[in-house]
């Protein structure tokens, strides 16, 4: 049996015990009912369109009545309605029907909106982070808000998160001892994690002029990184569209350079295994953590990226070739040439492995285990609400989990949960595969990468 | 027929990666400054150094130094331009297209240095000029084909051109070119439109007389060295660099068929009065495209997202300072959430970037001419008496005809700023009850060119687009940047003659058609 074999079948050992693992919802009629509720939508792309459509909307509705003319307006355009959809539509003919239809849509909305976000503020998250310390699940706080077009409300944004640093170090220094969160071989690992985005740092991001919103984020986030690192807290730069990446990606990495940066604090930030030219992306990171030895090894943050509708549209309407890997396979393929490399790159760096796809989970456990690596020299993250599931399952198999957490304003969230949604009921999404029942052993199985 | 690949747009530069924008900055380094633009008649050139276009952003740079069209020189334009038309309409269409192919070619090898010379001719920053050489590109690209469906015998009819046909007799509809087209250009889109004009006169049959913006002579040399270079013979393309009596002499001559403007409404008025007068010794009508300018506004009903609508409302008004017949100059705000936009706005337009359009990271950059920086200025203080200006403005440089971007508000309802074309950095934001009121706004504006809607109801939408009246409608994105052969472009009402730049049935306007019906019948019998 050579090496890949011998990996393969390693892969199918951990992730059939993993699949093992998770949780049963029998006994939670409610999750069940957002499950099915989620099915639906997968399964009638008109019908999801609409209800994506509302729930995009409802922040800016005025009041019940507006509430149900969208969501009429947005049903209308279903070509074939099930018997329910009609009723909803009658119902939107009368004052009394609109107001108890506007009523019952934001309340759903409102439902599902408290399933991925933690609380409208960092101390109204507090007991869930708590709970979910208790069982093993650290988290990294992620703020959601309007988006950033002005300084002011890029100022607002910094100030948000620096309160939010405050919060989170005091409340997590209460709580107790989480040995294998908090220590891994390249020493502590901070407890209060907070993610930012840079595009809410600065209205100034241009894709043609990346030192422009550079400049404007760097006093921002430089005073966050200061604190955080007063704080003992780990603060994380979110990646987004390419549009922005290299303005975010050099302006962390020569943030991190300063001198008073050396000794902390810890930090991190995302690749983004869909775009083509992410393994370019690690030789720039991998580069920049060999020149600046810090205290504190720089987290990279694997994920599969969030913005390939976007990318893909983006792409083809400027006729330029598509930054993103189109076949799912090429995408989980290269998400493990990451995994790989990125585990071999310890101790320069820390790892997180940010998937829901079992199959590129138990990868990465199976490739830690060969290289040697104690379960707690790896991290995984899953976004809450989503990968609720598979967060339990990985920490009640001993591995170090941590949860991305959205806080904020139910109503502001939206686009969030839109964007979120979206993945979750997509085409090819492992979590949709695996509601539907598909078996493990397909769930597992290596990508087949096209030839290229 | 000549078989081509179906008609794609070219692609923009990928400006967010670094290694295309050091192509840009190289071409524009290579740049040779300043160039000599002659009055180009046939294998005759004058040069002169009447007409000099100056960098905006630093007067003292000379871009270009051309001679001043006389209307004697106009006239002996059009004499050597009618001279031509019998060859040139003559020459089988498939290769009159592959002509303004090659000039395509030419262009696309050639990129980085005309975006660089739009960039100094006219200030228009790196993005807009990339883009403006490949509309220049894509206007050639698209008549040609189109040129070839029109006109290529052996091509299926056009939709136009299908005739009943009984026994006994053949009808036949064909398109022919209608003679000398005089293509009277603007310095905004200084590749691009004159481009445009000359390439569907040029395909059709015509030949041209080009009389670029005197702002823009450089970039108008350029166009016609790329249809020489391209095969289009000399005598058929002419250039005229010239001011308003250069344009006024085309105007006159019978002998010019068709007169392609885009430019300033009184100047197109002017034009259509012109030529809607045939002198006696007429022998033809002379017909008139043209673009004219507009008052462009954008509904914000109350349930758009700000956070799309503002980055979108400030790239319709401020790019390019303004300075498009598609620009935003007015935006309509359902009163719930007019004090949020306004904020929002003006926080958004602190932190453009005034500066040279040389910059990657200029927002807004210099008007064209001094002229036009006292205009913008004077609409300002107008403003500011009549209204409130709520944007303290970001710092503007001394040198150059610098404005800062200006947002207006609270001004009455017959202010000459809501009906007024400024054609600057200056936008004017009002509440509305709704969206019916906006649209009777809109409604009650004499120009209809391009409209913007931000609204997330389908059934708001459907409303707007049932009463806009203007020739190129926008819901929720920028009011700017339209592309050819995806939102055919043009303007209705006083703005234009309705005609559709980029669209199928543009060339139309520079053919007419004639129709031969034979009797195919002899003594009784079918033949």
């Amino acid at each position: 049996m050579g090496p890949s074999a011998s990996l393969e079948s390693d892969i199918r050992r951990v992730g059939t015990a993993l699949f093992e693992a998770f949780p049963s919802h029998r006994g939670n009629p409610l999750k069940a009912l957002d499950d099915r509720a989620m099915d639906l939508a997968a399964q009638d792309a008109e019908l999801r369109a609409a209800l994506f459509r509302f729930v995009d909307v409802v922040p800016a509705c005025r009041s019940l009545d507006d509430l149900a003319a969208h969501l009429t307006s947005f049903l209308g355009e279903i070509d074939e309605q099930p018997p329910s959809l009609r009723a909803a539509m009658r119902m939107g003919d009368t004052k009394a029907g609109r107001a108890a239809l506007g009523a019952a849509g934001a309340a759903g909305v409102r439902h599902m909106a408290h399933r991925f976000i933690v609380g409208e503020d960092p101390q109204a998250a507090l007991p869930v982070l708590r709970r979910l310390w208790r069982d093993g699940i650290a988290a990294s706080v992620d703020l959601l808000g309007e988006a950033t077009v002005t300084a002011q409300e890029a100022d607002r944004y910094a100030a948000r998160c620096a309160g939010a640093l405050e919060t989170l170090a005091g409340a997590y220094a209460q709580m107790d001892a989480q040995p294998l969160l908090e220590r891994d071989a390249s020493g502590p690992l901070p407890r209060a994690n907070l993610s930012v985005k840079v595009s809410a740092l600065t209205p100034l991001l241009r894709p043609e002029a990346p030192a422009r919103g550079q400049r404007d984020a760097a006093p921002r986030l430089r005073a966050l990184l200061r604190q955080a690192k007063e704080l003992g807290a780990h603060l994380h730069i979110d990646m987004e569209s390419l549009d922005s990446r290299e303005a975010v990606l050099e302006l962390v990495l020569n943030l991190l350079a300063e001198p008073e940066f050396a000794d902390g604090p810890s930090a991190g930030v995302v690749l983004q295994a869909y775009l083509r030219d992410s393994p370019q992306t690690l030789d720039t990171i991998l580069a920049s953590a060999q020149q600046t030895r810090r205290a504190q090894p720089l987290v990279v943050r694997l994920v599969k990226g969030a913005y390939w509708d976007h990318e893909v549209v983006e792409a083809r309407q400027h006729g330029w070739s598509v930054p993103v890997f189109e076949r799912k396979a090429d995408c989980d393929a290269n998400f493990e040439a990451l995994t790989a490399r990125l585990l071999e790159a310890r101790p320069l760096l820390r790892v997180a492995i940010a998937s829901h796809n079992l199959r590129s989970v138990a990868h990465a456990i199976a490739r830690n285990e060969l290289l040697g690596g104690a379960p707690g020299d790896v991290e995984f993250q899953v976004l809450r609400g989503l990968g609720d599931d598979l967060g339990q399952a990985l920490a009640a198999s001993g591995l170090r989990v941590r949860s991305y957490c959205p806080v904020g304003d139910l109503v502001a969230g939206m686009a969030y949960l839109v964007r979120r949604l979206l993945e979750n009921t997509a085409n090819e999404s492992f979590l949709a595969d695996q509601a539907q029942g598909v078996p493990v052993a397909q769930l597992l199985a290596a990508p087949e990468a096209s030839l290229s | 027929m000549t078989t081509l690949a179906p008609f794609t747009n070219e692609p923009v530069l990928e400006l967010r990666r670094a290694s295309e924008r050091t192509k840009l900055a190289d071409g524009l380094r290579e740049l040779r400054l300043p160039l000599q633009v002659p009055v180009w008649i046939g294998d005759e050139q004058r040069f002169g150094e009447e007409i000099v276009s100056t960098d905006p952003g630093r007067p003292e740079r000379v871009v270009a130094v051309a001679a001043r069209a006389t209307p004697a020189e106009a006239d002996a334009a059009v004499a050597t331009a009618r001279a031509a038309f019998g060859a040139w309409a003559a020459t089988p269409v498939g290769e009159r297209a592959a002509a303004l192919l090659r000039a395509a070619a030419w262009m696309r090898e050639r990129r980085a240095s005309l975006a660089a010379l739009a960039v100094r001719e006219c200030a228009k920053p790196w993005t807009e000029s990339d883009a403006d050489v490949c509309e220049a590109i894509d206007f050639l690209e698209f008549y040609a084909r189109g040129a070839l469906e029109l006109q290529d015998e052996e091509s299926a009819a056009p939709a136009g051109a299908q005739l009943l046909q009984v026994p006994g007799e053949r009808n036949a509809l064909r398109y022919v070119p209608r003679g000398v087209c005089a293509v009277i250009a603007p310095w905004n889109f200084p590749l691009a439109i004159p481009t445009g004009m000359t390439a569907a006169a040029l395909a059709t049959g015509n030949t041209v007389v080009l009389k670029p913006a005197e702002q823009a002579p450089g970039c108008g040399l350029r166009v016609v060295e790329a249809l020489r270079a391209g095969g289009v013979p000399p005598d058929a393309i002419a250039l005229l660099p010239g001011e308003g009596e250069a344009g006024a002499a085309l105007a006159s001559n019978p002998d010019v068929a068709t007169i392609a403007f885009t430019g300033s409404q009184p100047v197109g008025l002017e034009l259509l009065r012109t030529a809607a007068q045939p002198k006696d010794d007429a022998r033809q009508l002379t017909r008139v495209v043209a673009e004219m300018g507009g008052k462009n506004c954008i509904i914000v009903d109350s349930d758009a997202d700000l956070d799309e609508a503002i980055p979108a409302i400030i790239d319709s008004a401020f790019h390019y300072a303004g300075q498009k017949c598609s620009a935003a100059a007015r935006v309509l705000v359902h009163e719930a959430l007019h004090d949020a936009l306004v904020e929002r706005l003006a926080g958004a337009v602190a932190g453009l970037q005034v500066g040279p359009a040389d910059e990657f990271e200029t927002d807004v950059p210099p008007v064209i001419e001094h002229e036009a920086q006292e205009r913008v200025q004077h609409y300002a203080a107008i403003a500011a008496e009549t209204g409130e200006i709520v944007t303290g403005g970001p710092e503007v440089p001394a040198d150059g005809w610098y404005v800062a971007p200006v947002i207006a508000t609270g001004l009455p309802p017959d202010s000459r700023l809501l009906r007024e074309e400024i054609f600057g950095p200056l936008l004017t934001v009002e509440p509305v009850r709704d969206v019916d009121e906006a649209m009777e706004r809109i409604d009650a504006l004499p120009v209809a060119l391009t409209g913007g809607l931000f609204s997330r109801n389908p059934r708001t939408v459907q409303r707007v687009i049932d009463r806009s009246p203007v020739g190129n409608l926008y819901i929720n994105r920028a009011t700017t940047g339209a592309m050819v052969g995806r939102q055919p472009f043009g303007g209705n009402r006083l703005s234009g003659t309705g005609t559709k730049a980029g669209g199928h049935d543009y060339l139309l306007h520079f053919v007419e058609p004639r129709v031969v019906t034979e009797n195919t019948v002899r003594h009784g019998l079918v033949v």
